[in-house]
């Protein structure tokens, strides 16, 4: 500060100086002055420079990276939502098949006491019985189709963090070389790009929450024949 | 003579789970894991009285794989279901296009696949 106020003081005094010189008539004295006031606006540039914190160039650069770094929440937002649609399903997968093979287990412990406490039993007394054993069967297997939804929505999740790999090298790329800027791809493109992936109801209903959109897609009946 | 339906997934899992539950139900059911698969199948002289197939397959997708038996000599006609946990407008009338039959969301309830299933077919 004190440097900065000396330089200024005399930048003005050699100016001024320079001025009364040159009025007087006096051309060495005046020279004398000038130069002085040129080494001091001399040591006042680069005193300013140095002082600037960073070039505007790489200020850009930093609010651009810190633009999109601040992106990532809703990227997150999508995983974690995809996260929980898959415990979800997966859950109620595991409920009804558990459920199933608790019933058959108890109605295949009636059948065989049934059998134990009856010497003659008629095909059609057990019938009932047999029939409810199998019951819960088409219902189990239908669940099993979880996996093939789960297997879809971790195979979106492994491509969303292709996503993030790719926006950090570009980031990366970014800081390390400040021409890099024009080449890189927006967060905001990748990030949306990856809509397309999105093919169930759920995964696009996720997607626009994530980005803060409040948007419903009319997705269609579950059964439509042409 | 029970109707033979031809289910085309990737899907281990869902090829057995709606294999069970069309079984089950009185049809045979004949499978295949990919559209060149079930390409290779018909033929070689496969004749399913009906073809379910998704749509997300690695090589083949379903779409393609429908127009590639719409253009085979006698598949103008099999009805063809597509199965498949894409639920977008655009995806559906993409298969109508390529001469679906129906459409059915994934996960498919047991009772679904049954209900269209004789709708297709009603003898069974």
């Amino acid at each position: 500060m004190l440097i900065r106020i000396v330089t200024v003081a005399l930048l003005l005094a050699t100016t001024s100086a320079a001025a009364t010189f040159a009025a007087s008539g006096s051309a060495s004295g005046a020279a004398l002055a000038a130069t002085g006031s040129l080494v001091a606006a001399a040591i006042g540039y680069a005193l300013g420079r140095k002082d600037r914190s960073m070039p505007a160039a790489i200020r850009t650069q930093m609010i651009k990276v810190a633009d999109d770094l601040a992106q990532y929440p809703a990227f997150t937002r999508l995983l974690r939502a995809q996260g929980t649609r898959i415990t979800e399903s997966t859950c109620e997968a595991a409920t009804v098949i558990a459920t199933g093979l608790r019933d058959m287990d108890a109605n295949v412990d009636r059948l065989r006491a049934m059998i134990d406490c009856s010497a003659h039993i008629e095909a059609d007394e057990l019938r009932p019985l047999v029939d409810a054993v199998g019951a819960p069967v088409i219902g189990m297997l239908g669940q099993l189709q979880f996996q093939d939804v789960t297997q879809q929505q971790i195979a979106f999740l492994a491509r969303l963090s292709l996503i993030v790999d790719q926006h950090m090298i570009n980031l990366a790329r970014q800081l390390g070389n400040r021409r890099s800027m024009d080449r890189m791809t927006n967060f905001k493109d990748m990030f949306d790009k990856a809509l397309d992936d999105c093919v169930m109801t759920s995964q696009r209903e996720d997607h626009h929450t994530a980005v803060g959109l409040d948007l419903h897609e009319p997705s269609g009946p579950k059964i439509e024949m042409y | 003579m029970p109707s033979t339906i031809f289910i085309v997934d990737d899907s281990a899992t869902t090829q057995m789970s709606m294999e069970a539950i069309l079984r089950k139900a009185g049809f045979m059911v004949a499978k295949a894991a990919s559209g060149e698969e079930a390409v290779t199948k018909l033929q070689g002289g496969l004749k399913p009285n009906m073809i379910i197939t998704d749509i997300h397959m690695p090589g083949m997708n379903g779409i393609e794989l429908i127009r590639k038996v719409r253009a085979m000599a006698g598949f103008q006609f099999t009805p063809i279901l597509v199965v498949t946990t894409e639920s977008q407008q655009a995806k559906r009338d993409e298969a109508r296009a390529a001469k679906a039959t129906g459409w059915l969301v994934k996960p498919v309830q047991p009772d679904d696949l049954l209900k269209v299933a004789k709708q297709i077919l009603p003898n069974g």
